[in-house]
């Protein structure tokens, strides 16, 4: 799941003295992936202006010598407001301007590896003429985001494991533990007067789904918006800002992690908060308008009335805050993650709350959240804090592991004391007992001395650098898998190629090919509605394949892979050949097989008018197949490893076109000591569009002459945007023919 | 004659990969692709009220059985046949629920690595797979390691190559947890063991620069002629 935190916001906790690039890579390696950095002024540093000369060969712009405070960059500019000493913003390779990143360009034959910015450029501004001038405040090489107020948002991609770190305060605990520095977290004070529990009254009764729960109430709040900074945190962590309660709800979540709601004091009867199971077809109208009606046993908030929210995972219309509230009441509770999931699960709804309820949530944090909250909503709506708070607590006890100091030490290949073990473990969080390390409140995926040897693991990049070799044993067992790649040589030997298929069949593959669906293996979800089927055999795919290489002829191909009967699951091998001299291909992949492997298999013929319906423009194909579990079970190749073709294929890969392919055949007559393999490869890298050139003859005989042969080539032309028409190909064809003449002394034979 | 045959590159790569393993004294062990969830998810220590379940979107067959998300399907189901030490890789076809497009599919080929021992390291972890990436990539080949996390793994990491100036992902490894290791009928007090998955198709699309992954599947033969 990925967050969203604000390198600022993350300074409200903790003091990071690292540029964002280095603030990711430490935070990267500890397992707390940071997918994307964004500042609008990252690589983008104070630079001063040493000359400005014209350029050679374009009136308008002229080369500058920029110092970064160490280097002179060379830029190649157009703006006609610098003069030599000015300090201007210049953005080094690296940085984006408008979303296009600056890098070495060379313009009108100069090198230009930066690139002077305007006011509008930078985002700072409305100015786009010209570059901004700063004044002599500035220090060069200096970084510009430190001058002006730009915040970094990283991108963080949290695991499921790690809940605690779905909020700025645990991206900070983790910064301050990597960096070894302190976490610095207010203590709130409210000002507050009157009494909760005159005015409303709380009933939990389930306490296994809901451990913890505080509610607040303020009075006399008024709704409005909220102010910009605070808007501005939520717009830029990616949500939307509604009104100063329910903001405050949302940043007190992205903060602390502690998903809190809101309600409308006034829409609640009877002034109770009752928490239980929803019964069977209670109804609930969510805050998106949206009416459920409810199976039993979702956890819910109601006043008995009506369903005031699905706990932890959406609050309802009929008690959401509006413009005209002036009673809110706020609720910080610590729901149990199994409960939300499956309440997620069964009405299929996620929200930022539910997702991290469900990946567990720190439930010592509730009761500072709640208050920060109240505190943030009085600052922001005014209102009066009731003093007091309802609450319902269930002690849960923290989670104590043994410190297995021998153990981790093994695991990790380190030679740690005892000390500093806990050392570590304290900096993270823990607390120590002895012999025993004390699961922090907010880490409830720890629990078992595997879980701290990865928490010192991780904290500590010198535990990346062991290396440990292991001990070169022969292998036990024989193994299928050495008889299949011997049967793929021995078939690419007689030039078939490998296809691989999908595993999956469609109900009009089921008409086509005539197969009993009753017999099939079908899938609950398919991926597209008509791929429904698990394959039974491996023909139906490849007779396609066959089908969607027209230009090919003939088509020598052959599949290995599962097909799957009832429940049964079978390694297949199909060999399939169609066109042009198939019938002879077939029988050699058959002898081949019979010499190795089996006798025990046929070939079989479809006819061109069976082909017709598969849209096989070929008059024949053939085909047998062979059940590789039963040849496993019989034959005992010996097969040494090393047997098995190596292929180290560096020819450059061509991508493939979504057009169809022209095909033709050259034959060239040329000196007998020609490598065959030099013109393909010649023809290839000359020409963009031809794909393939493969040798498909060679013979030499008395009558093309003493010491010639011939070789004859398929050469396959293709176009990135269309298909080739004749005449394109005819002109291309051409030119091969001239190159091969002129490079091999080759002669075309007609 | 006639024209040449061809192998599919991603048999190339996967032989490549065996091989090295097979030298140092790996199994070779070809699991089920349909399995069932106990097997799959459960066993592995991912419990359906995990959201850890959720990181693999899977294919569910009307039987109530699976299209594996993973080869680490085979890991109990040979490790509670074995003793220890189990030393074994595990190359297949698995199968993930995901909308396809350039860079992702439905099927793709995954090659397991697992070897359970007394006093497996995390050390012993990291130098297989360095060893292997220069074999597959030359000794110029930059790889680092981040932690992660899996669920039947502990520590977990996932592991990079530098690759034009930038870190390009390549798997997922880590050491053995001890409930799954436990599942194999194995002390996890007595052995420890590591596991690894290098991913196949990625690899080959950026040697190659091959532009979309589907493409492996195709049965387009300008394609797999190339190879």
């Amino acid at each position: 799941m990925l967050f969203r935190a604000s390198k600022k916001w993350l300074s409200d906790y903790v003091q990071i003295e690292k540029s964002d690039q280095e603030l990711s890579d430490i935070l990267s390696l500890s397992g707390t992936l940071v997918e994307n950095i964004e500042n609008p002024l990252s690589n983008i540093i104070v630079g001063k202006i040493l000359e400005i000369n014209k350029h050679p060969n374009a009136d308008k712009l002229r080369v500058i010598k920029v110092s970064d405070g160490k280097n002179n960059i060379p830029v190649v500019c157009g703006a006609p407001n610098i003069k030599v000493g000015q300090l201007v913003p210049l953005a080094i390779i690296g940085a984006k301007i408008n979303g296009k990143s600056v890098a070495e360009v060379d313009i009108r034959g100069i090198r230009s590896t930066g690139m002077l910015c305007s006011e509008a450029e930078l985002g700072v501004g409305m100015d786009a003429n010209g570059v901004k001038i700063l004044s002599n405040d500035f220090e060069v090489g200096k970084q510009l985001n430190e001058y002006f107020n730009s915040d970094t948002l990283f991108d963080i991609d949290i695991t499921p494991n790690r809940g605690d770190c779905l909020c700025h305060l645990g991206i900070a605990r983790e910064i301050s533990v990597l960096l070894t520095k302190n976490i610095k977290k207010e203590p709130i004070s409210l000002n507050s007067s009157g009494n909760i529990s005159d005015f409303f009254m709380l009933k939990v009764s389930d306490s296994n789904s809901c451990p913890v729960y505080y509610a607040k109430i303020l009075k006399g709040v008024k709704v409005g918006k909220s102010p910009g900074w605070l808007e501005k945190r939520l717009t830029d962590c990616g949500i939307t800002p509604i009104n100063n309660v329910v903001d405050a709800t949302n940043y007190i979540m992205l903060d602390l992690g502690q998903p809190m709601h809101a309600y409308d004091a006034t829409k609640i009867y009877n002034n109770k908060i009752i928490i239980r199971k929803s019964k069977n077809n209670e109804e609930f109208t969510t805050l998106d308008g949206s009416l459920l009606r409810l199976n039993s046993g979702h956890l819910i908030i109601t006043d008995n009335k009506k369903v005031l929210a699905l706990a932890g995972v959406v609050g309802g219309i009929d008690s959401s805050v509006d413009e005209k509230t002036s009673d809110v009441i706020l609720e910080a509770a610590f729901f149990d993650s199994k409960s939300i999931r499956k309440t997620m699960k069964e009405l299929e709804i996620k929200t930022d709350a539910s997702l991290r309820f469900e990946r567990g949530i720190d439930p010592n944090i509730t009761e500072y959240a709640i208050n920060k909250a109240a505190s943030l909503i009085q600052k922001n709506a005014g209102g009066t804090i009731l003093s007091g708070i309802l609450q319902h607590r269930v002690e849960i006890s923290p989670i104590q592991i043994k410190i297995e100091k021998n153990k981790i030490n093994n695991l990790l290949e380190t030679s740690l004391t005892s000390d500093e073990i806990k050392q570590t473990l304290k900096r993270l969080g823990f607390g120590i007992n002895g012999d025993f390390a004390i699961v922090p409140s907010w880490r409830s995926d720890c629990s078992i001395w595997q879980d701290l040897a990865e928490e010192i693991f991780r904290v500590n990049p010198e535990n990346f650098q062991k290396r440990r070799s292991i001990v070169q044993t022969e292998r036990s067992q024989k193994s299928d898998y050495f008889t299949k790649e011997l049967l793929k040589d021995l078939l690419v030997d007689t030039g078939y190629c490998e296809v691989n298929n999908y595993s999956f069949i469609s109900d009009n593959d089921v008409k086509i090919f005539n197969l009993d669906a009753k017999n099939l293996i079908e899938l609950e979800n398919p991926i597209q509605p008509e791929y429904k089927y698990m394959r039974n055999s491996l023909l139906p795919a490849l007779i396609k394949t066959v089908a969607k290489n027209p230009s090919f002829d003939p088509v020598l191909i052959f599949e290995i892979g599962r097909i799957f009967i009832k429940d049964k699951e079978i390694s297949q091998l199909m060999v399939v050949a169609s066109g042009k001299g198939a019938d002879e291909a077939i029988l050699e992949a058959s002898e081949v097989i019979k010499g190795n492997f089996s006798e025990n298999f046929e070939i079989h013929k479809l006819s061109s008018i069976e082909l017709k319906k598969y849209k096989i423009r070929k008059p024949e194909l053939f085909y047998f197949s062979l059940d590789l579990d039963e040849i496993n079970k019989s034959v005992k190749i010996n097969l040494e490893v090393s047997k098995l073709k190596n292929f180290n294929s560096d020819q450059q890969y061509k991508p493939v076109s979504k057009y169809p392919s022209v095909c033709r055949d050259l034959a060239f007559v040329c000196n007998k000591n020609t490598d065959s393999n030099k013109i393909s490869t010649e023809i290839r890298d000359s020409f963009d569009k031809v794909i393939i050139a493969e040798l498909f003859d060679q013979f030499t005989s008395d009558k093309i002459g003493k010491d010639k042969k011939n070789l004859a080539y398929h050469i396959y032309l293709q176009a990135k945007d269309k298909t080739l028409k004749d005449s394109e190909a005819d002109q291309l064809i051409d030119e091969i023919i001239k190159l091969v003449k002129r490079k091999f002394k080759a002669v075309l034979r007609k | 004659m006639k024209t040449k045959g061809s192998l599919h590159p991603i048999t190339q790569i996967l032989r490549k990969t065996i091989t090295f393993f097979e030298k140092l004294g790996f199994d070779v062990y070809e699991g089920a692709e349909i399995d069932s969830e106990k097997y799959n998810f459960d066993l592995l220590n991912v419990p359906s009220d995990h959201p850890s379940r959720d990181l693999q979107d899977t294919f569910w067959l009307k039987d109530g059985r699976l299209l594996r998300t993973q080869t680490s399907n085979s890991q109990v189901r040979y490790g509670e046949k074995h003793k220890p030490p189990i030393k074994v890789v595990i190359p297949g076809v698995c199968y993930r629920n995901e909308a396809t497009d350039s860079g992702h599919e439905t099927t793709f080929m995954q090659l397991e690595g697992l070897y359970i021992d007394r006093n497996v390291t995390v050390g012993n972890l990291f130098w297989i797979l360095e060893k292997f990436y220069k074999h597959i990539y030359g000794d110029n080949v930059k790889i680092r390691f981040r932690s992660h996390y899996f669920p039947y793994t502990e520590p977990s990491i996932e592991f990079e190559m530098m690759f034009m100036d930038k870190w390009f992902e390549l798997g997922g490894a880590g050491m053995v947890h001890p409930k799954v290791i436990k599942n194999m009928g194995i002390d996890p007090d007595k052995y420890s063991g590591f596991a690894f998955g290098p991913g196949i198709e990625r690899p080959i699309m950026v040697k190659y620069d091959i532009e979309d992954i589907r493409l492996f599947r195709s049965g387009d033969l300008r394609f797999l002629k190339q190879f």
